[in-house]
Parts: structure tokens; C-alpha cells; sequence
């Protein structure tokens, strides 16, 4: 054969027949074979058919974005409709994760690029992404309020940046700049600890939400509701389809604010001019203060000012680290002195002589005084082997209510204390009770927080606080007679926040009824065209409940302050004698233990306070001014105080002299 | 023994006279036939449904032209005495192991990794994919040379020693799938060849070994054999959210694409994993899962079935084989098909790692088609020359 020398040699080439090795071996690749299918049929049910819903949703969610159109906030108006803050349109760039580049350097890549183009650093981004976590269907908000051309590049690049989003957006905006700051609060992005709160009232992971003042108490009027709106991408992100409206956004409502500009216009300005006076008068360390104006027949808050304060608008938009470090970070504000603060509400001061109607009332109240009895005013005041000193060396004759509020005579009203103190056990402590029935020590309720209580100090605080031994069971043994006499005159541990005053002295000027205060008015659907504005809710204030005050105890109290402000030797004569209105008011001179920057141990640095009302005869507005360290009160804070009385009665009246305490 | 001698001569005879004449198609196995030709053309329906909306357009008309170049390869394969290629067995080698040094030296790099070798006219060709078959010629000749000695060591071996080397090659392309398909393919030759079984323990612990030592024990003190990213798609499946957007995407999203299909498929337009391209490569080595998102829980189970039909048959043609050598190819191939119809599928489904395997007549690729039908073929080939005896 000639192809033989290509044939194998025959020991191979023998009749082969299926021997039963081979047959058992076949058998068993078949078996194998079974099994491999078996296990793929398996498999292939367990995926289709039982889970096959799971995969389904899961594939979905893989091309369908839901974009959300933001509803436009709602503004925030001042009682006269005069605008506060509003919106601008601004556009808002985000990231998904899902459509990120797979792979980590080409995703770090578009990052950087990313950074390049709007400022936001990476580490920022890569932060942001990581808080949302595990969710790749969230997107992450980079940036609000683009720069135009940042805009066109973004758009023009499309292509290099998958997974980059523009949505149309809106910023806030404020029109009188820092006015009411501490009052309106801001807005930003919700934190994760807020999001696990509000998650089942409708707030999405990435949206904004009030965070202090008005913006955070009525946020869920303000917010509106959002549209959305969905887009078919592909594995790049690039979309498939016109987005398909899925619902319109629904702008949020107005909120109507009981303030007037110009009255807390006035007041800031007053408050700015209350602490240069401070200092003009060699208390150089006046930094700060607070001025609220209430009216006293609701208790509606006209104006709150609150110093130093910030510009809100530092929160919108393209947000700069340096300018929010004192508002987000606690060295930062103590550097600024805390301007976020709302001194008004959440800092409690020893009240000073503004705290003496107080004791005036509970002492007539308690038939601890007869207002016309005739009480020793002196240079000292000793009792219990301790001198008390009278702010004033140069006096030494009796008085009556009437003229010991009016020159707001120390010794006078250490008596009262005295006899608060000297009261038998059972009649429990009526001073301190009284003071908290006056609204001091207690939340006001009005609708802003944080608000601090203050505070009233009795045994039972000096237990809890310092405790010890003989606090069991002894408890009044701790209480030694100098509290219960400085705090006749609002010294030692007392602490009081301005609208806490300026609610007592409200309810000095109604006739014995304490306010609910509060600085919203209603709820308003804004004017549109064709449509007028119209109210969708109204906030009504609590009605003004009853304290229990004899009228009688309260006029003799009115009396006082009316004399404080007209008689030849009223502590603010010289500042509001020649008013035009007849204004009744007491200063107050608040020692207070204030730790200074620079300095290692706290400096005794003196509060200054006038808190008062007018028209005398049917009063309308009640002020209380407060100026950190500033001084004597009629130096720094009833000046401050006239500058609203100017504004809200359009009237001017020169300050003759400077009076003290 | 003399009569077996006689019978072979008899036989060969009756051969002869077979290969000339028409009698030899009748021999045919016409359930294979008809199992290749429903597996072809539901393939080319499948692929159609998969590639539509792929941004190149369908690649059914591609797709067809490669299955009619299969076809004629079928045709030739059935004419070609399985003999010849034991007798050819050194030249096929080496030139096999010379094509995919030549790949190595000068192919076109695609994925990073260098597979394929560019022809004119804009095709490419992987000789890796021709190799399957022509290795499991190539070894099974050397085992069957030696069938005597098949109970001493050095035979398995020897036959070792000759399939390392296009392992190896195959293996730094890289193109780990097909090295696996290759070191299946020896397996199942060796099987089939009837080594012992103590052998064969010791080699299967020898592969256990060697697997562990490759994926565990020496990056974790710090030698790489494999780069990262392989390793972590061969290990990938066992933990498929770990890294849900690097290593193991394809994972999910192949397995999202398969159970999103449920019972009755999403259709062409319907099935987002792939259309959007969610499901990447699922032209090829995916397209197991996208079909599974098309045509459901029926339509991948018709193609299964019809796969375990070819396998029942390709076993059927080893036990009727006329000589060990032909039981040895056949055995072969049959384990190397179903080799990879069980990973590539699997894979999709995160029962197996992820390796570059296409799906037998239905993924997107010439040299992958051609060469499951010249595998076809050869067993048809084998088949009409089995023993006197119809069965």
C-alpha cells in the first residue's frame, strides 16, 4: 500500500470493541452530563422564576433615573408683605454613582476633572458619595448655583463626564441682606442623622431643609413638594429618552412674619449704636447685644435683633468654607463671638435691676410690702453679718415702690429680699415662684429654637446642681440669705434671655396677662397673576392667660417705671423725658462673671439693660434692650432702646444727659 | 488475536469501498444532524435578537456567513478519515504551537490580550479556537499510539507533556478560558483513554493543588501568577456584591439580565440589560444571559436541550467507535462541548468564574462557530466509520 508508512503501527490499529472500562467510563461522562444540565436547570429556575420579580425591579432600576425638579421654596414675608427672602433660579450639578466609570482611576480621572471645573475639591465629592452610602440610584448634589460658563463647559463636555447631571434648581435670596438673620435662619443640604428622621415624612436623602430660625420651624410649609421626572439611561448614562414629566413640582407656600422691617431695621441699627455708645463711654468690651420689640396686647414679635450677626446668604449657592466656619464650627464662632447665635432667645443674662418689678410684685403679692411704706434707702445694706452695697454712695432717706424703681434703689429691694428670705418654711418660695409665673426660668414657647430656658435658682436647682450631703434632706440649709437678696435685685446665678423680659414687661404693659410670643403670622398662597394672595393658614397666637397679679400691685409697678423715665431723678429721665410719647421703663446694671478672649481668668464686666414700654396710657410696643458688657443701663441700652421708640412712633426727641442704673 | 486481525482487515476493506461511494452519508447520524441544524439556526435567531439594537447593527448576516463557512468545513471534516489525522498528528502540532507562537509574537491586541491574528478583508481568526480541536486530535493519537502502555505513568505523561505546551501558550495571551477548555479537553482524553484510575487521582489532586496554590496560597504570600483583576474574576462569583461596581459588575448585572428574563423573556425590545448595555460583551461571551433576558426560562431551556441532545449523541458515537482513537477524540470533543456550554453558562448565572468562553453556535465569533462545526464533523466523521454493525 503506498500509503502505508503514514499508517500507525498495527499494534493500535487492532478491532476495537467497546470494552466494559470504557463503557463505564462513557457512562459516567454521561451522568456527569446530566448533572451539569440538571444543575443548570436548576440554577436558570431559581433566577427566572422563582426571583425572576427581584431581577426585574432590579433591572429597572438599573435604567430608569428618577430626576427630581425642585419645587421652589416658599418666601418669607414681614407683616406689611414686604419680601425677606425668595428665591433665584440657579442650576445644580450632581453625580451618580451608578453611572460613574467602572473602573477606580477612570472615575478618579473624571473626579478631578470634575474638580477642575467647579472648585469642589474630589476628597469633598468622595465624601458626599460615601454618606449616601450604599445606594449607586441616589444622586449626589456637587454644587448649586453654577457659574454660566461653567455651565457651557459641562454641557459642551457631555460626553467626558458620565454620570454628571445639570438640574435646573433655586437658591435663596435676601433681599435686605443680614436682616433678621438669627430670626430667619438658612438652608441646606439635609445631614444623614436628619434624613433617618424625616425619611417617612417625604424628605429625600439629598434634599434641602431649613436648618435654623423660621426656615427650620416651618419647613414643611416653606418646602413645597417636588417634582420628578424620568429619564431611560444607558450603561453610560447617557439618556435614551426625553425625560417623562412624572409630577409637577409644587412651589412651596409663603410665610407671613409678624416683623417690620423697618422697626427691626431700626433695632439692629439701635443695637450697632447702643454697643458704640458702650464703648464710646470706655466699656470696651461691648461686642454684642439684643433688642426685641414685641407688641403686648398678642405678642407678636416686631422686631429681633440679635449682634453679631451673619449674612444668610453665605449658604446658598457656591458655598465658601471660610465665610460658614463660624456658623458650622465652635473655635471658629467663639473667634466671631457666635454670630448664629440668637441672643434674643438662647443666652440667658442676669437680669439686673430689671429684675426689681418683679420683686415688687411678688412681694406685694406675698403682703410682704405696703407700696407706700417707707423703706431706708442707704449707702449699704447689712444682714447676716454680710454688707450689701447700693449702686450709689450719695444717698441716705426713705422711699416708697414708686420712687425706689424710679432711682432703682438697691438697699430698698434687698430689704424685700431679706424678707423673702426670712419667710417661714411653709410658705415655700414665693419669690422664685412668682418670677416663674412671670414667664423667667421658663421657655417663652415662641417658634424659633434652640431656646434656653434661664434660669430662677432656688434650693432645689442649688441641690441638683451642687449637691453634697447636707442637701439630703436639709434642703433649704444650702440656701443662704445673700441669694435670696441679690436675686431681689436680679443678681447671683439668675439668667434671663431678652424676650423672656420682654414678655414680663409686656405683661406689666396689658394689665397682668402674659403673651404667647411668636414671629409667624399665617401661611399664604403668594399673588400670582389673576389670583390675590390668599391666606391658607393662620397661626393664632395663644390668647394672653391671666397671671393673677393684682391691679393694684401693677399699677403702683407702672407707676414706678414711669417715674424712672420722667421724675428729675429717674435712672432714664435724661434719655426718654423729652419724648414726645410717654415711655415707662427701667434700666438695669447686670453684674456677670464674662470670659474673655485673651484673658485667663472671667472679668466682672457689667450687662447693660433697659426694658420698658409706650405709650404709657394704652401701650403698644414693649422693648427690651440688651448690650453685652456695655455698661450702666441708661448708658448703652436705654439709648439703644429710644432709637426703636424713634422708628416705631416716627418721632425724635434729643437725650439730655446720661442717667445710670 | 489472529481473528481480530483478520476482522480488522475485513473492515478496513469494507472502508475503502465506503469512502468512495454515496453509502457513506447514509451512515450518518441524522439526530446529531438534526440536533446541529435546530442548535445552528436558533442560534442565528438568538444572536439576531441580542445584537439588534447593538450600535453596529445585527450580526446575523456575519453570524450566517461564518455557519455556511462552517458548514462546508462540516462537509470536508466528514470525508477526511479520522486516521489521517493520527497519521498527521506531529505536523498538526507543531504547526498549531508555530500559529500561536506567531499570535504571541505579532496578533492584534483586543482586551488586553493577544488572541487573535487579522486576515485581509477585515476578519480576524483565533487560532486558539481551531486548537481545541486539532489538540484533542493530536493528544488523543499520541495516547492511542501507546495504548498498550496506557497503564504505565509515563504515558499520561508523555500525553501531558505534549498538551502543556499549547496550555501554556494559550494561557499568557492571556486567555485563561480557553486554557481551561484545553486542560479539560486533555482530561477528558486521558479519561477516555482508559488511564488508571490512581492516576488519574493523583493528577486531578495535582490540579486542585496547583489551582489553590495559583488563586490562595501564593498571593497571600505575595506572588502573582495571575494579575489582580483575573483572579478576582475567577474567585469573583463565590462573593458577587462585594464590589458591585468593579470586579464582579458583569456579575450582577449578567445575573440581573437572567432573572429579569422570568419565565417567558422580556423580548428584543424589552430586555434593557441588554439593549442599554448594561450587560457588557453580550454578543459574546455573555450571550448565554442576554438570551435568557430575551427568550426566558423557554427559550434558553430549547437551547439547552438541544445542547444535551449533541451531548447524548457525541457520547453515543465514543462508545461506537471503530478503534480507541476515535473513541478517544470523540470522547474528546463530547467533554470539551459540554465543558463549555456548562461555564460559559454557569458563569452568567454565578455558579462558575468568569472566563472568556463563548457559547457554542450562538456567540459572536467566526473562529468559534467553525470550529464547533469541524468538532461536529470530525464526530460524524468517526461516526460513519464506525463498526460493521448498525446501530
Amino acid at each position: 500500500m503506498a500509503s502505508s508508512r503514514f499508517m500507525p503501527s498495527s499494534n493500535v490499529n487492532e478491532p476495537y470493541l467497546l470494552t466494559p472500562q470504557l463503557a463505564v467510563r462513557v457512562a459516567i461522562i454521561a451522568f456527569l452530563a446530566l448533572a451539569v444540565f440538571a444543575v443548570l436547570f436548576l440554577r436558570l429556575w431559581a433566577l427566572q422564576v422563582l426571583s425572576g420579580d427581584r431581577y426585574l425591579a432590579q433591572a429597572n432600576d438599573n435604567r430608569v433615573r428618577t430626576l427630581r425638579i425642585d419645587a421652589a421654596r416658599g418666601a418669607i414675608l414681614d407683616r406689611n408683605g414686604d419680601v425677606l427672602v425668595s428665591n433665584v433660579a440657579g442650576t445644580r450639578v450632581e453625580l451618580w454613582p451608578a453611572d460613574l466609570p467602572k473602573t477606580w482611576p477612570a472615575e478618579l480621572r473624571e473626579l478631578r476633572a470634575l474638580q477642575q471645573v467647579t472648585g469642589v475639591p474630589v476628597r469633598q465629592m468622595l465624601a458626599r458619595m460615601k454618606q449616601h452610602g450604599s445606594d449607586p440610584l441616589t444622586p449626589v448634589v456637587v454644587q448649586v448655583g453654577l457659574h454660566q460658563d461653567t455651565i457651557f463647559y459641562l454641557e459642551e463636555h457631555k460626553a467626558d463626564f458620565p454620570g454628571v447631571q445639570l438640574a435646573e434648581s433655586w437658591l435663596r435670596t435676601y433681599p435686605h441682606q443680614s436682616l433678621a438673620a438669627q430670626v430667619l435662619g438658612y438652608v441646606g443640604e439635609i445631614s444623614p442623622q436628619e434624613y433617618k428622621q424625616l425619611q417617612t415624612r417625604g424628605y429625600g436623602a439629598t434634599d434641602s431643609i431649613g436648618q435654623a430660625g423660621v426656615e427650620s420651624e416651618y419647613d414643611s410649609y416653606l418646602r413645597g413638594v417636588d417634582g420628578s421626572a424620568q429619564l431611560t439611561v444607558d450603561s453610560l448614562g447617557r439618556p435614551k429618552s426625553a425625560a417623562k414629566l412624572e409630577a409637577l413640582p409644587k412651589p412651596g407656600d409663603a410665610l407671613r412674619l409678624t416683623l417690620d422691617v423697618g422697626l427691626q431695621r431700626a433695632a439692629e441699627r439701635a443695637l450697632r449704636f447702643g454697643i458704640q455708645t458702650a464703648r464710646a463711654n470706655g466699656d470696651t468690651h461691648a461686642n454684642g447685644g439684643s433688642i426685641v420689640a414685641l407688641d403686648p396686647r398678642d405678642g407678636s414679635v416686631l422686631a429681633m435683633a440679635s449682634y453679631p450677626t451673619y449674612q444668610p446668604s453665605i449658604f446658598a449657592g457656591r458655598t465658601d468654607p471660610a465665610k460658614l466656619a463660624p456658623l458650622l464650627n465652635e473655635t471658629a464662632a467663639e473667634r466671631d463671638n457666635h454670630p448664629g447665635l440668637n441672643r434674643a432667645i438662647d443666652v440667658g443674662y442676669p437680669p439686673g435691676s430689671t429684675f426689681k418689678p418683679v420683686t415688687a410684685l411678688a412681694a406685694m403679692q406675698e403682703h410682704l410690702l405696703n407700696p407706700y411704706d417707707s423703706i431706708p434707702c442707704t449707702p449699704t445694706f447689712t444682714a447676716y453679718k454680710q454688707v450689701f452695697h447700693n449702686w450709689t454712695p450719695l444717698i441716705d432717706t426713705g422711699m416708697d415702690l414708686q420712687t425706689a424703681l424710679a432711682e432703682s434703689c438697691d438697699t430698698y429691694f434687698y430689704e424685700l429680699g431679706r424678707r423673702f428670705y426670712v419667710l417661714p418654711k411653709y410658705r415655700g418660695h414665693p419669690l422664685q415662684l412668682w418670677a416663674r409665673k412671670f414667664g423667667l426660668g421658663e421657655s417663652t414657647g415662641i417658634d424659633l429654637s434652640p431656646e434656653t430656658k434661664g434660669l430662677i435658682p432656688d434650693p432645689a436647682w442649688r441641690c441638683k446642681t451642687y449637691g453634697g450631703p447636707p442637701c439630703a434632706g436639709y434642703v433649704d440649709r444650702i440656701w443662704k440669705p445673700g441669694y435670696s437678696i441679690q436675686l431681689a435685685i436680679g443678681q447671683g446665678q439668675v439668667l434671663v434671655t431678652p424676650l423672656q423680659m420682654a414678655r414680663f414687661y409686656a405683661m406689666i404693659a396689658n394689665g397682668g396677662k402674659l403673651v404667647s410670643p411668636h414671629v409667624a403670622e399665617d401661611v399664604e398662597l403668594t399673588a400670582t397673576s389673576g389670583q390675590p394672595a390668599r391666606v391658607l393658614r393662620r397661626f393664632a397666637a395663644q390668647p394672653p392667660a391671666t397671671v393673677g397679679v393684682d391691679a393694684s400691685a401693677l399699677t403702683d409697678v407702672q407707676q414706678g417705671l414711669y417715674e424712672a423715665t420722667h421724675a428729675s431723678t429717674g435712672t432714664s429721665s435724661g434719655v426718654f423725658g423729652a419724648f414726645p410719647v410717654s415711655i415707662a421703663g427701667k434700666t438695669g446694671s447686670a453684674e456677670k462673671l464674662v470670659r474673655l478672649p485673651g484673658y485667663p481668668n472671667p472679668v466682672n464686666l457689667t450687662q447693660s439693660w433697659w426694658c420698658g414700654y409706650g405709650p404709657y396710657d394704652s401701650p403698644t410696643i414693649v422693648v427690651c434692650a440688651l448690650i453685652e458688657n456695655g455698661g450702666h443701663g441708661g448708658v448703652a441700652a436705654a439709648p439703644a432702646a429710644l432709637k426703636v421708640f424713634e422708628q416705631y412712633f416716627h418721632q425724635t426727641a434729643p437725650i439730655t444727659t446720661h442717667a445710670s442704673d | 488475536m489472529a481473528i481480530e486481525a483478520v476482522d480488522s482487515r475485513r473492515l478496513r476493506g469494507a472502508r475503502e469501498t465506503d469512502v468512495s461511494g454515496i453509502g457513506l452519508l447514509r451512515r450518518l447520524d441524522w439526530v446529531l444532524m438534526l440536533a446541529l441544524g435546530c442548535t445552528v439556526g436558533y442560534g442565528l435567531w438568538a444572536i439576531n435578537g441580542i445584537t439588534l439594537h447593538d450600535p453596529s447593527g445585527s450580526s446575523l448576516t456575519h453570524q450566517a456567513l461564518y455557519a455556511f463557512a462552517g458548514a462546508v468545513v462540516f462537509t470536508i471534516a466528514l470525508f477526511i478519515d479520522p486516521d489521517v489525522y493520527r497519521r498527521w498528528k506531529r505536523p498538526i502540532y507543531v504547526g498549531t504551537a508555530g500559529v500561536m507562537l506567531l499570535v504571541l509574537a505579532g496578533g492584534s491586541v483586543s482586551h488586553g490580550s493577544k488572541r487573535w491574528i487579522s486576515l485581509p478583508g477585515g476578519f480576524t481568526f483565533q487560532p486558539s479556537e481551531f486548537g481545541k480541536v486539532l489538540f484533542v486530535l493530536v493528544i488523543a493519537g499520541v495516547l492511542a499510539d501507546r495504548a498498550r502502555g496506557v497503564n504505565d505513568a509515563l504515558t499520561p505523561l508523555r500525553a501531558i507533556g505534549y498538551g502543556l505546551v499549547p496550555i501554556l501558550l494559550v494561557f499568557v495571551q492571556p486567555d485563561i478560558g480557553t486554557a481551561l477548555v484545553y486542560t479539560a479537553a486533555l482530561a477528558a482524553v486521558l479519561f477516555v483513554s482508559g488511564v488508571r484510575w490512581a492516576h488519574l487521582g493523583v493528577l486531578a489532586a495535582i490540579a486542585v493543588g496547583g489551582a489553590l496554590l495559583v488563586l490562595w496560597l501564593l498571593p497571600a504570600s505575595g506572588i502573582n501568577v495571575l494579575k489582580p483583576y483575573q483572579a478576582a474574576r475567577l474567585t469573583g462569583f463565590t462573593h458577587p456584591s462585594s464590589d458591585p461596581r468593579g470586579a464582579t459588575y458583569n456579575l450582577r448585572q449578567s445575573i440581573t439580565a437572567v432573572g429579569a428574563g422570568g419565565l417567558r423573556g422580556r423580548g428584543v425590545l424589552g430586555a434593557t440589560q441588554t439593549r442599554l448595555n448594561y450587560l457588557p460583551e453580550h454578543a459574546t461571551d455573555f450571550a448565554f444571559a442576554s438570551l435568557a433576558e430575551e427568550r426566558g426560562f423557554f427559550g434558553v431551556s430549547i437551547l439547552l436541550l438541544l445542547y444535551l441532545l449533541i451531548v447524548w449523541r457525541a457520547l453515543k458515537i465514543v462508545a461506537g467507535a471503530r478503534d480507541l482513537y476515535c473513541a478517544v477524540v470523540a470522547g474528546g470533543i463530547a467533554f470539551m462541548f459540554l465543558f463549555q456550554v456548562f461555564v460559559n453558562s454557569a458563569m452568567t448565572m454565578g455558579i462558575a468564574p468568569i472566563t472568556g468562553i463563548p457559547l457554542p453556535f450562538v456567540s459572536v465569533g467566526g473562529s468559534s462557530i467553525i470550529t464547533n462545526f469541524l468538532a461536529l464533523g470530525v464526530l460524524q466523521a468517526i461516526h460513519m466509520r464506525r463498526g460493521g454493525r448498525r446501530r
